[in-house]
């Protein structure tokens, strides 16, 4: 069994990794791609996130090749055409590894071991790995080469995502660390930031991490507020919704949609801007609702966190990997079966203020799961930078593949890794929120508020706004996107 | 009224040909078109003019009043004859103004009125022909407003006046349109009055198009396109602060070799090459599926096999460290996948902007100067008052029209122009053509043309590139 890397090293190391994160300045990035001009790159794994960011590599001017297994090559799979399609050169591990002055591993985090351990021997002195996730060196305990330096390079969008944007001339938001270990010769950095200007990442803005607060708060967000409440608030209101005699096809169309649309409030305005597309008695009752599933789910978002902390989660995972993924594709199959995937969105119009005006609850599990894992990781030493990218910032993201082909969209775009953790965060909160449910009527899912009035109580109004406005994730969350805003499209 | 199919030749052999047009009693018809494009010749045919050479005419009144720059010289003109013919040395002093208004078919009262209005009084005894170009235009629209016709025909009648009058005249025309059938002929579409309902297009001698005032989309496209027809077309200029960088102009633009694009599966192109040279204007055809738009993302970087060939573009030999945005800044593109991915919600100027960018959107913080050329372009297109206005609003036409600006607006050494026309309605697609006409003249840029369509050649593109498809197209 491997070693945690992370609970080998004292507190006082694992808060200072925890708490690293900083939003860097274009004026960082003046020397482009020059600490890797002339370099030879290969990328292990041509997938989404393999191709595009190979795509991009090479047309800002950098030698890229893709290094794939001996039968993939032979039997011509989808990585191989892939890659051989858009004109790049393909090899074994044996042929182009030892020719590599940095080898990008973009497979997914369940081969890390096998192939960092097949690829690692075979390659240069001095060379440099490079991930996209931290899985393998801080849950797994990767020991890496002493000459090797190790740098990780993450966009946080999917693959697809950071083509098209690259192509627009723009890039998508990229999170860079270097595993200092593994920095002998002190070039971490300037690869790192020659890899994201490569992909076009400095243009939609870079933050300076580390592996362990990648991980840390990645895992967290995925699990908890990014799938695993948008999976559970999809089945418990769809299924609220049918019990209440409204229209199945509405019902569907209401959930696909409705995250997508109420979490595009979030991403301009945050969590404030979400409650106040609510007409004031609607506010008043999110914030309440909200309150509430905060008390209940307050020690789930704990227990996630603590297991993410102590690499209890990581352990289980690992387990099922070893047991052929029983449980992963187990609990796949039965979230294929559910009555909201299995439903097909209706063709009525919904209009966007009706996907507010009739989830109400929809926003106020996303405020609650926003809040709480914000608060989690702030409590676990995840600096408040980190915690809002990772809920608030990417709930959209999330939001939108469930637009697209609801729960089976979001869970095959996701990492395994993330997909397992929803679905233990949803096999728990289900039951967690059995209860809070029975009290749920139409009026805050799929009909919307009764009554014509929209008198609510001065001060309790006046309440609700300031704690809304105050809370620190809306603090952040203001200062981040007023960074990004000078660096993202004029729109 | 009804012409149908007619044919009429004029004394400078000038011809209407095939027109079809039928003016009901509650109309009020504008003719517009460019210059030369027929307007008074129309009009004219109304009044009788013209020497039928096929078609027929119906329905024409017999009483018309006709205000026109030809109306105005041939009365003119008669007065000079009859000061020739006076072959005395008295000094004929021509026929007095009021002689010239009041005769039999003229509604005193109207004409005392109206020469009260327009304060003409002072010239009543005076000889026409000793009239201001101004003065006569009043009086030859008095004559034709006072002469109960059944018909008016006011062929520029706002020319020469001043906006007194202007506004005096429209207030008038307003009242007579409410009884009197009216056909106007402008070549601007801003002096229209409110009591137009429909609107004749000129090309040619051929009418091209009839719309109806209240159809806003099609008038709208009827004032873009006549615009961009009478306004002379000056292409707004580089950005000084954009440099592109300058080229070898002993080297081609564009040298592609033994260019193969396969897939695993299937070949698409075997072995072509192809040579651009600077100021050479191509057209490139083929049939679907031979390779046209493969082969252009091969010269734009677009296509990932651009790195498997041997391709050298603007002085780079492809797959040596340069960057696609080092090879994207020498070229302008319009495609309709480019339409397709360019679904963004920013400004039309910003669109236009994003050509110095060769972005999808605008990153960059842009400058003033850049800013004025957009509303240049935007002036050109005629869409000055919508800079502000989200592209993705736009009708098709509108936003390939911008992609089109966007693509010239840094004055590109080569522009790619694919299937530019494509789903656009027939005035947009003149339009496009006027613009890339006007391109080609220029001889700053070289012209890469794609097209299906025979009839829409450019005038200037002399080189022409055909494909087939593939014979290992299997």
């Amino acid at each position: 069994m491997s070693n945690n890397y992370f609970n080998t090293l004292p507190l006082r190391e694992q808060l200072e990794q925890l708490a690293k994160c900083r939003f860097m300045h274009m004026n960082e990035f003046t020397e482009g791609v020059d600490a890797l001009k002339g370099k030879k790159m290969v990328i292990i794994g041509c997938g989404a996130q393999g191709l595009n960011q190979g795509l991009n590599l090479r047309d800002s001017g950098l030698d890229v090749a893709y290094t794939l297994r001996q039968a993939a090559i032979d039997e011509k799979r989808q990585s191989y055409k892939n890659a051989a399609d858009n004109g790049f050169t393909v090899g074994t591990y044996e042929e182009l590894i030892p020719t590599a002055d940095i080898v990008l591993n973009l497979t997914p985090d369940k081969q890390h071991t096998p192939v960092v351990t097949a690829v690692m021997p075979l390659m240069k002195q001095g060379a440099c790995l490079s991930y996209s996730h931290g899985f393998n060196i801080v849950e797994e305990g990767m020991q890496i080469r002493e000459d090797l330096t190790v740098i990780m390079v993450a966009p946080k969008c999917p693959g697809s995502e950071v083509r098209a944007e690259y192509v627009r001339g723009f890039g998508v938001p990229t999170l860079i660390a270097v595993h200092e270990d593994n920095d002998p010769q002190g070039q971490g950095l300037a690869l790192a930031k020659a890899y994201a200007v490569g992909t076009g990442g400095h243009k939609a803005g870079v933050l300076m991490s580390s592996f362990i607060a990648e991980v840390k708060s990645d895992l967290m967000g995925e699990q908890t507020i990014l799938c695993g409440m948008l999976q559970t608030g999809s089945l418990l209101c769809f299924d609220k919704m049918i019990d209440k005699g409204i229209d199945a096809g509405y019902a569907s169309k209401l959930i696909q949609f409705g995250w997508e649309t109420i979490t595009e409030a979030l991403k301009y305005g945050g969590v404030t801007n979400m409650l106040d597309r609510l007409s004031n008695p609607a506010k008043i009752k999110a914030f309440d609702l909200s309150e509430e599933l905060k008390v209940i789910m307050r020690p789930l978002y704990n227990k996630h966190q603590d297991d993410i902390i102590n690499g209890t989660f990581s352990s289980t995972m690992m387990a099922d990997w070893a047991n052929d993924d029983v449980n992963l594709l187990g609990w796949r199959a039965e979230t294929g079966e559910t009555a909201f995937e299995k439903t097909p969105a209706g063709d009525m119009e919904i209009s966007e203020q009706e996907y507010f005006d009739h989830g109400i609850l929809m926003v106020a599990m996303v405020k609650a799961g926003v809040e709480l894992a914000f608060e989690t990781m702030t409590a676990a030493g995840i600096i408040a930078d980190s915690a809002y990218y990772e809920s608030l910032h990417e709930t959209p993201l999330i939001a939108n593949t469930i637009a697209r082909k609801k729960l089976y969209e979001m869970n095959a775009t996701i990492s395994d890794t993330a997909e397992y953790g929803c679905y233990l965060y949803n096999h728990a909160c289900l039951p967690l929120l059995g209860d809070f449910m029975k009290n749920i009527d139409t009026d805050v899912i799929g009909r919307g508020l009764a009554s014509d009035d929209n008198g609510v109580d001065n001060a309790r109004l006046i309440e609700i706004n300031e704690a809304l406005r105050s809370h620190p994730v809306e603090a952040i969350g203001a200062t981040l996107r007023g960074h990004m805003a000078d660096m993202k499209k004029i729109v | 009224m009804l012409l149908q199919d007619l044919s009429v030749e004029f004394d400078q052999g000038f011809q209407l040909k095939q027109i079809n047009w039928q003016v009901e009693k509650q109309q009020h018809w504008l003719i517009t078109g460019a210059n030369g494009a027929g307007k008074s010749a129309l009009a004219a045919v109304l009044a009788g003019y013209g020497e039928i050479l096929s078609g027929s005419t119906g329905g024409l009144p017999s009483s018309i009043g006709w205000v026109s720059f030809e109306a105005q010289a041939e009365l003119i003109d008669a007065e000079l004859k009859k000061d020739d013919a006076d072959i005395t040395d008295v000094i004929s002093l021509g026929t007095p103004v009021r002689e010239i208004i009041f005769t039999d078919e003229i509604d005193r009262s109207t004409a005392q009125d109206l020469i009260s209005q327009f304060e003409l009084g002072y010239i009543l005894d005076r000889a026409f022909r000793k009239l201001s170009t101004g003065e006569s235009r009043k009086v030859m629209i008095i004559r034709a407003l006072s002469c109960k016709a059944e018909l008016l025909i006011l062929d520029e009648p706002f020319d020469g006046l001043d906006s007194n009058t202007h506004a005096l005249l429209q207030a008038h025309l307003t009242e007579l349109a409410k009884h009197t059938p009216i056909v106007m002929v402008l070549n601007r579409f801003d002096e229209i009055p409110d009591f137009v309902s429909h609107i004749a297009y000129m090309e040619n001698g051929e009418l091209m198009h009839q719309v109806e005032r209240n159809d806003e989309a099609a008038y709208a496209e009827l004032y873009q396109l006549l615009h961009l027809k009478t306004t002379q077309l000056q292409i707004p200029p580089a950005d000084t602060d954009t440099v592109i960088p300058a080229l070898n102009p002993q080297q081609p633009l564009v040298k592609l070799s033994n260019i193969c694009v396969k897939y695993t599966d299937m070949v698409l192109i075997n072995d072509l090459d192809w040579t651009i040279e600077a100021n050479q204007h191509w057209q490139l055809s083929g049939p679907n599926g031979s390779g046209k738009t493969a082969i252009l993302s091969l010269i734009t970087g677009d296509h990932p096999q651009c790195y498997t060939n041997d391709i050298f573009v603007f002085g780079f030999q492809r797959g040596n460290g340069e960057s696609i945005w080092q090879i994207k800044q020498f070229i302008g593109y319009v495609s309709t996948a480019l339409q397709w991915e360019y679904r963004v919600g920013t400004s039309l100027r910003n669109v236009i902007i994003s050509g110095f960018y060769d972005s999808i959107g605008l990153y960059s913080k842009s400058t003033n100067r850049q800013k004025q050329i957009a509303d240049q372009w935007l002036t050109l297109l005629g869409m000055q008052d919508r800079a502000d206005y989200p592209f993705n609003k736009l009708s098709y036409g509108d936003q390939r029209l911008l992609l089109i600006a966007r693509a010239m607006v840094k004055h590109p050494p080569l522009l790619i122009l694919d299937e530019p026309c494509l789903g656009l309605d027939d005035i947009n697609r003149q339009l496009v053509l006027a613009l890339i006409e006007k391109i080609c003249v220029s001889n700053e840029t070289s012209v890469i043309y794609v097209n299906h369509h025979a009839q829409d050649r450019i005038a200037g593109i002399d080189n022409y590139l055909a494909l087939e498809k593939s014979a290992d197209n299997s």
